[in-house]
């Protein structure tokens, strides 16, 4: 709870309705699935709960969130924001916090069409800005979390890959002008947004100041750095047509399948072909989506139940799985994609399971379309959660998929992952380019202790690993404790990442649970 | 849900707020891409019905206690069920089951239900319906010239809210019966509450008692067929009665009973109705209708963390719910043009008043169905129809505060209409709507 005279000053700001101290939604706002074993690795209780925030404030505008920033400044409060508040970044470090929950600021504020961008508040979901954006036959980037996950979040403070990166990119590169208020409450207006005479969203570096290294961090600052109110973010051609009809009820909806979308499922065999197939593919740049998955994640993404997995047999032996996903607005486009496809199958020697062992359900390819297939991860143990996170070549997310392979059998065995033969992983590339991301999803059961503190110790071992064999970084390297062991081998980086955090937050306010606190041992 | 599923199921909550949109995949615009009036309207986490679960885990681990504000969260959500539609897209967790149990949980404290609901329990106990109204005035809509048949299998259950305050409902409904020659009864003296509305704050105590009257009676009277105009009393009978009790006799909905005496001829549509209609899924007609299928098999460990059902465990989506009945009866209504609001069907959006909401948080009830009406205007609708008395209620409620051109009716009425009766009838029959 906050003391009364502080209180009465943040509801001067946002109104009396929109902030509540109360025992029971502060509770609440301490829960997030995956904390329980977050906790575990600092070497707390499991449980799925976070310190209790004082008080969870809803702003609605920029100078409201500037304000509470001003007002956490004066009493040394820190303030954690959230967009959707998906998973475990979303938890304060300690109990001097309040949540800002961005859930009034739901504007999409523009669709420029002819430039191609729109500028979103934080909680526009990809779901909604995309049922927009097809007004115009324009596509957006969403994450592999799903459509239900903040536009914003996602390109600001928590950057990665979607399903249809190969077209839609690396969300922190899709940033353009963006409107930020520090943790200091200054707000600063990056790229073109910035400019004194006619400012404007359309560029996120120059003309007008860029930091966007600085705001992305790693894969995102996490509430570590200010909090984004607004950015404009890049518009991709819609893939196919934008007729959109969905019939029946759910959940397996019958789905008028565009005319020009085609996907293809085969088994490269080995990682050697696999990872020359993948970039043969990506070279010709006609993949909407491109991804590698583990045979038991291409049964699941064709499920919609757990019983209904285990019919998708045809996929289960395969020991390489690529999945592809062409898809093209014109009939002359489709078949020139096609015929690369099929030129491709030939001289890779690959064959598609769809169409000869298995017919998907229509409603794929509306998932495929609206970014809805990560969520399948969940039908098998109930909570999935990724390790590795490699953002690199495709030979060295393919090495850290190899090597990670025994670490998880050896969890597995123990019987406190889910069996996926250790092989889980999912791979895409960016841009059809030759920088992929690679992540090991991993099934645990949240609701089992033993296999929550496996999940813990394994993610563990599995980030000491990428350190010890030259894996790269993976994504989950946050907080004090991880940078304070990653920066001395990677020429520490942990001492500029500090000394920015100084800088920019010299009351150390902004809550740095998931970044990097300013002074050693804040956090 | 038994206890011990109960304790499992609220840990497994993984807080991605798909329960507060209707189904991803289903989402066409920006502005109707919410499903859940408690998140709408109160903003927090905790009003959705993923923040239901967290409360219930935090309530069994201790963290929270029995108060005032945990009540008030808990009962400012109208039970409609979008949130469960949306998770068990894919998922087989059970917010409303959980939501409804922690309310049981609150009663059994003291703490639940909300002040005004324990008055209308109180009223239901006393005089057999939530309105505090005369018993003996049950009967009063019925015209004179309604032809009733004592001997009749089929029995019409009109309910409370039909019965005292949406009588046109109760009208309409009874002269398309005799329209089409259907014998039936009203149970009179013997009718009374069905429970619904105290089934739904938690109260299952009480509610069991009025279950086992109500079915004693129906029963002593060798009824095969039980039809409701109200969705509320038709859920309460089809869903959640089997779940104490089982029954033998059929349960129908008016809308089910119209659309097939129109398909077999029984009921002519012949008079030209020229209006634009858009249909209200009422969320105990719709996605809540849906009965639970018995199972009994086995959870089978397949390997460590992972069990199957075999055979697959039916999972409740909304899928079974009446959607295709009133759509085909607006469909058939000459010169009637029909158009569809975005969201529909398992997805509809709720009226705002279900669950002990319109008479706790009447506030919310009504910012409910102005969003509700809002919606209707955008479908280019000049009438609102829906096939529920309490719905009917709250979007006239609705559309007097919005202020809004929208005209609402029962469709009932607009089959009269089609049918031509004789303008007096129909006078009498849409009083109170007009
Ligand atoms: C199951 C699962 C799968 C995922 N898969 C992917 C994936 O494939 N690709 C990918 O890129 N990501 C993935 N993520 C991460 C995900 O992208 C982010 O959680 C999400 O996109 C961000 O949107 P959100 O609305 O959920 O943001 P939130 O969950 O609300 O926030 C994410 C982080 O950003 C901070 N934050 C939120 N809003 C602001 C703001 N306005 N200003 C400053 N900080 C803010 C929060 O404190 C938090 O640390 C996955 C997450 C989960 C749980
Ligand atoms: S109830 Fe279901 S949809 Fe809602 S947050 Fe929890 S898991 Fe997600
Ligand atoms: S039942 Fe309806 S009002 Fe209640 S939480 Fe679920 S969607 Fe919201």
């Amino acid at each position: 709870m906050l003391e009364k005279e502080i209180l009465k000053e943040f509801q001067d700001i946002v109104g009396v309705e929109n902030i509540d101290d109360g025992e029971v939604m502060t509770n609440a706002y301490a829960y997030n699935w995956c904390i329980e074993f977050v906790n575990y690795m600092e070497d707390k209780e499991p449980i799925p709960f976070s310190p209790i925030p004082k008080a969870v404030i809803l702003p609605s505008s920029t100078e409201e969130v500037q304000k509470v920033v001003q007002l956490c400044n004066k009493y040394r409060i820190k303030f954690k924001a959230q967009s959707t508040g998906l998973g475990p970044w979303n938890q304060p470090s300690t109990d001097n916090s309040v949540i800002l929950d961005l859930r009034r600021m739901n504007k999409i504020v523009k669709i420029d069409v002819k430039n191609l961008y729109a500028v979103v508040e934080p909680y526009v979901s990809g779901a909604q800005l995309q049922a927009e954006t097809m007004k115009y036959g324009l596509n957006i980037h969403m994450p592999g979390a799903g459509p239900m996950a903040s536009t914003l979040a996602s390109h600001t403070s928590m950057a990665g890959p979607g399903f249809t990166s190969p077209q839609t990119g690396y969300s922190a590169r899709n940033v353009l002008g963006t409107e930020w208020v520090l943790p200091t409450g200054e707000i600063l207006r990056l790229g073109s947004f910035g400019l004194k005479n006619e400012p404007d969203w359309y560029s996120g570096d120059g003309p007008g100041p860029s930091l966007r290294g600085i705001m992305r961090g790693w894969v995102g600052t996490k509430s570590g750095l200010g909090v984004f109110t607004r950015v404009a973010t890049k518009l991709f051609p819609y893939p196919c047509g934008t007729e959109y009809v969905l019939k029946g009820h759910s959940p397996i909806y019958d789905f008028k399948i565009p005319d020009f979308i085609r996907a293809y499922v085969v088994d490269c065999k080995n990682f050697k072909h696999l990872e020359k197939s993948f970039i043969r593919i990506e070279e010709e740049e006609i993949a909407l989506i491109c991804s590698h998955m583990s045979s038991y994640a291409v049964m699941a993404i064709f499920s919609y139940t757990l019983e209904s997995l285990m019919d998708k047999i045809a996929f289960g032996s395969m020991k390489s799985p690529l999945v592809i996903v062409i898809a093209a607005r014109t009939k002359r486009e489709f078949d020139y994609k096609q015929k690369v496809m099929d030129y491709l199958m030939k001289e890779l020697n690959l064959i598609n399971i769809i169409g000869t062992k298995y017919e998907p359900e229509s409603l794929f390819y509306a998932e495929c379309l609206r970014t809805n297939l990560g969520y399948h991860g969940f039908i098998a143990t109930g909570g999935f959660q990724s390790a590795k996170g490699q953002c690199d070549s495709a030979a060295l997310c393919l090495r850290a998929e190899m090597k990670n392979k025994p670490l998880k059998q050896k969890y597995i065995e123990k019987g406190v992952i889910a069996n996926d033969f250790g092989e889980g992983a999912w791979m895409t590339s960016y841009e059809s380019g030759h920088f992929f991301h690679m992540e090991a999803p991993t099934f645990f059961d949240q609701t089992n202790v033993e296999s929550v503190k496996g999940m813990g110790e394994y993610m563990e071992e599995s980030n000491q690993m990428d350190l010890l064999k030259h894996l790269g970084v993976p994504f989950f390297i946050e907080g004090d404790h991880l940078h304070n062991h990653w920066g001395p081998h990677l020429m520490n980086y942990h001492n500029w990442l500090r000394k920015i955090k100084k800088i920019f937050d010299p009351n150390g306010v902004s809550d740095s649970g998931f970044y990097i606190s300013g002074n050693e041992g804040d956090v | 849900m038994d206890e011990e599923e109960y304790q499992k199921m609220i840990k497994r909550c993984v807080r991605c707020s798909v329960c507060k949109w209707i189904p991803q995949v289903q989402i066409k615009s920006q502005k109707y891409a919410s499903g859940c009036p408690a998140i709408d309207i109160y903003n927090y986490h905790p009003y959705s019905g993923g923040g239901k679960i967290i409360l219930a885990l935090a309530y069994e681990m201790g963290r929270i206690k029995p108060s005032e504000e945990l009540r008030d969260i808990v009962y400012k959500c109208t039970v409609c069920g979008n949130c469960a539609v949306a998770c068990k897209y894919m998922s087989t967790l059970e917010p409303i089951e959980i939501m409804m149990k922690l309310r049981e949980k609150l009663v059994d404290t003291g703490c639940g239900p909300m002040p005004q609901q324990k008055t209308y329990i109180e009223a239901v106990k006393k005089v057999n319906n939530p309105y505090n109204e005369p018993h003996e005035k049950r009967m009063d809509w019925i015209p004179d010239d309604i032809h009733l048949d004592p001997k009749a299998k089929v029995l019409y259950y009109v309910g409370c809210t039909s019965s005292y305050r949406r009588k046109e409902m109760a009208i309409a409904a009874a002269r398309i019966m005799n329209e089409a020659g259907i014998s039936f009864n009203v149970l009179q003296e013997d009718e009374f509450c069905c429970g619904s509305p105290i089934l739904r704050t938690g109260d299952s105590n009480t509610f069991e008692e009025i279950l086992n009257k109500n079915l004693d009676i129906i029963e002593s009277k060798g009824i095969e067929t039980v039809v409701f105009s109200c969705a509320g009393c038709y859920d309460t009978f089809k869903v959640d009665y089997p779940l104490s009790r089982k029954y033998d006799f059929k349960v129908k909905h008016t809308v089910e009973l119209f659309d097939e005496l129109i398909e077999s001829g029984q009921l002519k549509l012949t008079n030209n109705v020229p209006i634009t209609v858009t249909y209200h899924d009422p969320c105990h007609l719709g996605r809540n209708a849906e009965r639970y299928e018995d199972w009994d098999g086995d959870v089978v460990p397949l390997m460590p963390l992972i069990s199957i059902n075999i055979p697959p465990k039916p999972k409740r989506t909304g899928s079974k719910g009446i959607y295709d009945a009133p759509r085909n009866i607006l469909k058939k209504i000459p010169g009637l043009k029909f158009v569809e609001m975005e969201r529909i069907q398992e997805y509809a959006y709720c009226c705002g008043a279900g669950a002990g909401v319109k008479s706790a948080f009447p506030e919310m009830a009504i910012k409910t169905a102005k969003i509700r009406i809002e919606e209707a205007e955008d479908s280019g609708a000049d009438i609102l129809v829906s096939a529920c008395p309490f719905c009917s209620t709250n979007l006239q409620d609705g559309i007097m505060d919005k202020n809004s051109k929208l005209k609402y009716f029962d469709i009932s009425e607009l089959i009269l209409m089609a049918l031509g009766l004789e303008p007096e009838k129909l006078k009498q029959a849409t009083a109170e709507v007009a």
